[in-house]
């Protein structure tokens, strides 16, 4: 059959469903039945499923013309997604084509809920498209013999490609893809992307520096224009808006009245704690809403994610109260309104969740945006520049993460073994390791072979073995279990399973909020009111509470997000703009908090760079404004605290936000000797970033997550009880002993440079320098804090930095007594 | 930094060993030798230098008090037999002085290990008013030196500084010493009015202000 014919099956079967292909979706199967890779630029709910399931079963059937009566057992596609909640929508578009287009090809998910029987089903004999997530493409790597099951898969779709690169789950990818190349040369890769601001290099990371790959490829923009409004939630009197206060509970009126005049809402919060109150609150003020809203989050058990999924999708529910849980995938056609509660923190992540309304073609997507204290209002306005304009972020892919390599090259020890000349090649053709030296390498070959770089007689390490033939080896089988179920943790607090005393499963929880948790606690969890009982075999019992009985509500920890670049760009704008223009409703609502800012100090303007100082009980306070974005901040206060402790002995609290930053001290901070010795310069910035680095934690906790992929920190398998904990030990400890003992391990370097890359972003910082460098410095010495300044003066979560001796510092400290 | 507890001397090191003047006897607990090699065995790569650290503290203890009895208030060595234990046995026969181990809960060797290299193992030990043990004794007549729980202290100041150290724990009836070994992780106390804190820090031990 010639591509023509099958083009026909193609298009008939969209015409059997009263459908017509898009373009994009035409450009693709094309492509790949040229025998190209590629990457597609298509937006959730446009149909990208059928852009790469067709030409996969298409070219099944031009390679097996007798495919209606003739089965060909065995793996031919592998479909990855990163969210294994997406895994089932995803099987039944295949399933549904394969059976229409009479084919008898079969269709299977391998996921962390997939059971064991099953998996062993699987292992014996493959289904011949496979949906998977990138962790247990991993796990199949580390079964033995596993280069049989991929030796005629022909084709790899990465799909949310953008939510796996600049992750390390996405060098994951890429290392298992240059393994699966090698297996089968013949074999395409496609990936699927939202619309990130770097595609081309998205194109790239996924294909790998290999030559060939890459040139044999393209690019598929789906460029689906879709009209996206956004409008504030602005309260009556605006005079009382709350300087800070991140839940924005204090508009819940306004957002009920939205609720009422759409089909479904999605109210999108930005931690599970706030979706967890927010619910609630919903539930106390309009009882009427009771049995249509549910809540939805990643702790939530997935059976209950999945009812709330259905549920949306065949229109049950009025509302949802969600986390980024509902951010990938999934259509839903019935949702008609978003509300954004507080700043997303990105224009992509924003935009995409106003796309998850007005699914249907020709449809707008109104998002609303509520802002949770009047600084956000600021966003409010630029995000709506920035829809206007489609201005979204870069991802930024990691390179040289040592870390996973190490994960990556004790899977294939543990599976068939491998000879290092042979993979060395191919870990090369890999974006995140093109410039890996030989060196390094023998290093991580010395450190997972002898757990060091010279060989000590007195030393019993053993990880991966080297035989006779030269092969690499595990061969304990303890390890290679211990390894097998590191493969899938994901890095964060220990996590427990709760449950009701009599057995259903509610959700899980991080350890640290039930450490504080006594008997006969009530707290809220997955919209219920619990009381503690006790943590039994990693669970946590619990019974339902008395409703009349206070509670608390489970926080967690979660990543605190940044503003891109771009962003605090059009923050910046919109702030010069709205000091002048009080047109927009946003700068109409800003006005009384501009006027007490004035009152202390000024509303800076593009030329100008503020700096405010105050004391309170707490000590002094010295705040400045650079509006660059957390990451930034962090990077500036940083530095600035470390050039300002060598002037003299001192100890720095810091705080940031996306506005500014704090050093707060227990001393008075001379701002003067700050200007006077020039200490926003740039000169020696890259040295005394590394050094402030050191004086403070940023590195430290960096480690962490590196210490678990690496092997070093061994969390076994979530939820299940630690049967190994004597080879547990806290990555604190370890990153001391790598500090003290071996500096130059390069895990430990890594840490360093994660943190000057993904998190300082050491570009931004010279750039964000460099343009204070051209504004005049307004120094203000106010008598109390100012707007401005509260939601970062009052933010608990801090770095520190000092130039005092330990025993100095102690002598000016206390310990509390116990309240008994 | 000197003591008195019941008339008697102690001197507290910074390194989380204490020196008993008058009875020349000096103290350290939950050193947990044996715990790197321990991971190493199990396919950890924890740094081989942090093994010896150990025998350095303890030599330059015992060059600075000259003691005539050392004694480990339990957790000595945390392993099975493993080769830290060759390092250890060769340490432990340069020591001139009576060793005597109380034994502690990670302490799975069995006692003939210890006694083979002249180390004397007790479940505990009296001397005078004072008794010996691994776990702090709940209730005791007499003056109670333990470890087990690596006591640490949580401190803080104005403009929101904090920190954690570990620490020597006073009670009324009772002295928790900190871990001696590298490696250890600490737990938390907090103290009530009745209780003394002694801090360490790289060079000096310091008494704690209670608030």
């Amino acid at each position: 059959m010639n591509n023509k014919e099958l083009f026909k099956i193609a298009e008939n079967w969209f015409s059997e469903q009263n459908w017509k292909p898009f373009p994009f979706q035409k450009h693709t199967w094309k492509a790949f039945l040229q025998g190209k890779n590629g990457l597609l630029n298509a937006p959730t709910g446009s149909g990208k499923t059928y852009a790469l399931w067709f030409p996969i079963i298409l070219s099944y059937i031009k390679e097996n013309p007798e495919y209606k009566t003739k089965h060909k057992s065995g793996l031919k596609a592998i479909w990855i997604t990163p969210l294994r909640a997406l895994s089932v929508e995803i099987k039944q578009a295949a399933e549904k084509l394969a059976s229409d287009l009479g084919t008898q090809l079969t269709v299977g998910i391998r996921s962390g809920d997939t059971s064991a029987s099953e998996r062993a089903r699987q292992k014996k004999k493959m289904p011949d498209l496979l949906i998977t997530t990138p962790e247990s493409l991993q796990l199949l790597l580390a079964t033995k013999d596993y280069s049989k099951i991929f030796a005629n898969c022909n084709a790899i779709v990465v799909d949310e490609w953008h939510e796996l690169l600049g992750t390390k789950r996405g060098v994951q990818m890429e290392l298992a893809l240059s393994r699966l190349k090698t297996i089968n040369p013949k074999v395409l890769i496609w990936g699927i992307s939202a619309t990130i601001g770097n595609l081309e290099l998205a194109q790239e990371v996924l294909l790998g520096t290999y030559q060939n790959t890459l040139k044999n490829s393209v690019l598929i923009k789906a460029s689906i224009n879709k009209k996206i409004t956004v409008k504030s939630i602005i309260p009556e009197k605006i005079e009382t808006y709350p300087w800070r206060g991140h839940m924005g509970l204090h508009l819940i009126d306004e957002v009920a009245q939205i609720i009422r005049n759409s089909r479904t809402t999605l109210i999108f919060t930005n931690t599970r704690s706030q979706c967890e109150l927010w619910f609630q609150t919903l539930l106390d003020k309009y009882p009427e809403f009771a049995g249509d809203m549910a809540m939805h989050h990643g702790s939530i058990a997935r059976e209950t994610r999945t009812w709330v999924e259905n549920a949306i999708r065949n229109e049950d529910l009025k509302v949802v109260v969600c986390t980024s849980s509902l951010d990938l995938g999934v259509d839903f056609a019935p949702v008609e309104t978003i509300v954004q509660v507080g700043g997303p923190k990105g224009v992509a992540r924003f935009l995409q969740r106003a796309g998850r309304s007005g699914h249907q073609p020709g449809k707008e997507s109104v998002i609303y945006f509520l802002a949770t204290h009047a600084m956000e209002l600021i966003e409010a306005s630029a995000l709506k520049k920035a829809a206007a304009n489609t201005i979204v972020e870069d991802r930024v892919p990691y390179l040289d993460s040592y870390d996973v390599l190490i994960q990556y090259l004790n899977t294939l020890a543990v599976s068939d073994g491998f000879f290092p000349a042979d993979i060395f090649k191919e870990v090369k053709t890999t974006f995140c390791y093109q410039n890996l030296t030989p060196e390094k390498w023998q290093w991580i070959l010395n450190f997972i072979t002898q757990g060091s770089q010279s060989l000590q007689h007195y030393d019993e390490y053993k990880k991966v073995e080297i035989e006779e033939n030269g092969l690499f080896k595990i061969n304990s089988r303890k390890i290679a279990m211990q390894h097998r179920m590191q493969i899938g943790t994901i890095v964060g607090d220990a996590v427990l399973h709760v449950k009701f005393l009599k057995g259903s499963y509610i959700g899980s929880i991080e350890e640290w909020f039930i450490s504080k948790l006594e008997r006969g606690d009530t707290f809220i969890f997955a919209g219920k009111k619990l009381e503690f009982f006790a943590i039994k075999d990693m669970k946590v019992l619990v019974r339902k509470a008395n409703i009349k009985k206070a509670a608390k509500t489970v926080s967690w920890m979660g990543g605190r997000m940044t503003f891109s670049a771009q962003m605090s760009q059009l923050l910046r704008e919109e702030l010069y703009l709205l000091e002048k223009n009080i047109n927009s409703i946003e700068a109409k609502a800003l006005q009384p908090i501009f006027i007490r800012q004035k009152k202390e100090s000024i509303v800076p303007n593009s030329n100008q760079f503020l700096i405010e100082t105050f004391k309170t009980r707490e000590g002094f306070h010295a705040v400045f404004y650079p509006f660059e974005g957390r990451f930034v901040h962090e990077a500036l206060a940083s530095v600035l605290s470390y050039r300002i402790s060598l002037l003299s002995p001192i100890t720095f609290s810091l705080a940031y936000n996306d506005y500014g930053f704090e050093l707060l001290s227990d001393q008075e901070i001379d701002i003067q000797a700050v200007l006077d010795n020039d200490l926003f310069s740039t000169s020696y910035i890259h040295d005394d970033l590394q050094k402030s680095l050191n004086a403070t934690e940023m590195a430290r906790r960096k480690f962490r997550d590196i210490a678990v992929i690496s092997g070093l920190v061994f969390t076994g398998m979530p939820g299940k009880p630690i049967k190994t904990k004597h080879l547990q030990s806290g990555s604190q400890l370890l990153f001391e002993v790598f500090r003290d003992y071996e500096p130059e391990n390069l895990l430990l370097k890594q840490a360093y440079i994660e943190t000057f890359e993904h998190q300082m972003e050491e570009g931004r910082l010279i750039q964000a320098l460099e343009r204070i460098a051209t504004q005049d410095i307004i120094l203000k010495n106010c008598g109390k804090p100012t707007p401005f300044s509260f939601p970062i003066i009052t933010d608990r979560l801090r770095e520190k930095l000092s130039s005092e001796t330990l025993a100095d510092r102690i002598a000016k400290m206390t310990a509390s007594y116990l309240r008994e | 930094m000197t003591i008195k507890i019941q008339n008697q001397t102690f001197i507290l090191h910074h390194f989380g060993a204490i020196f008993w003047q008058e009875k020349s006897i000096l103290l350290v607990s939950d050193v947990h030798f044996g715990k790197v090699s321990h991971f190493r065995k199990h396919g950890i790569a924890i740094p081989m230098e942090a093994i010896l650290e150990n025998f350095k503290r303890m030599d330059t203890l015992i060059n600075d008090f000259k003691p005539q009895t050392i004694i480990f208030l339990g957790d000595l060595f945390h392993s099975t037999i493993n080769n830290e234990w060759d390092l250890f046995m060769n340490w432990a026969k340069t020591v001139p002085q009576e060793i005597i181990l109380v034994k502690g809960n990670h302490d799975i060797l069995t006692d003939n290990h210890f006694e083979e290299i002249d180390i004397k193992v007790v479940p505990k030990l009296v001397i005078d008013s004072f008794i010996l043990t691994h776990h702090p004794l709940e209730v005791s007549t007499l003056y109670n030196f333990c470890g087990h729980i690596h006591p640490g202290i949580k401190l803080k100041a104005k403009g929101k500084q904090f920190l954690n150290i570990p620490c020597f724990f006073r009670k009324p009836n009772q002295m928790i010493l900190p871990a001696f070994g590298e490696f250890t992780g600490n737990f938390y106390l907090k103290p009530t009015n009745k209780d003394l804190v002694y801090g360490i820090t790289p060079e000096k031990v310091i008494e704690i202000t209670l608030q």
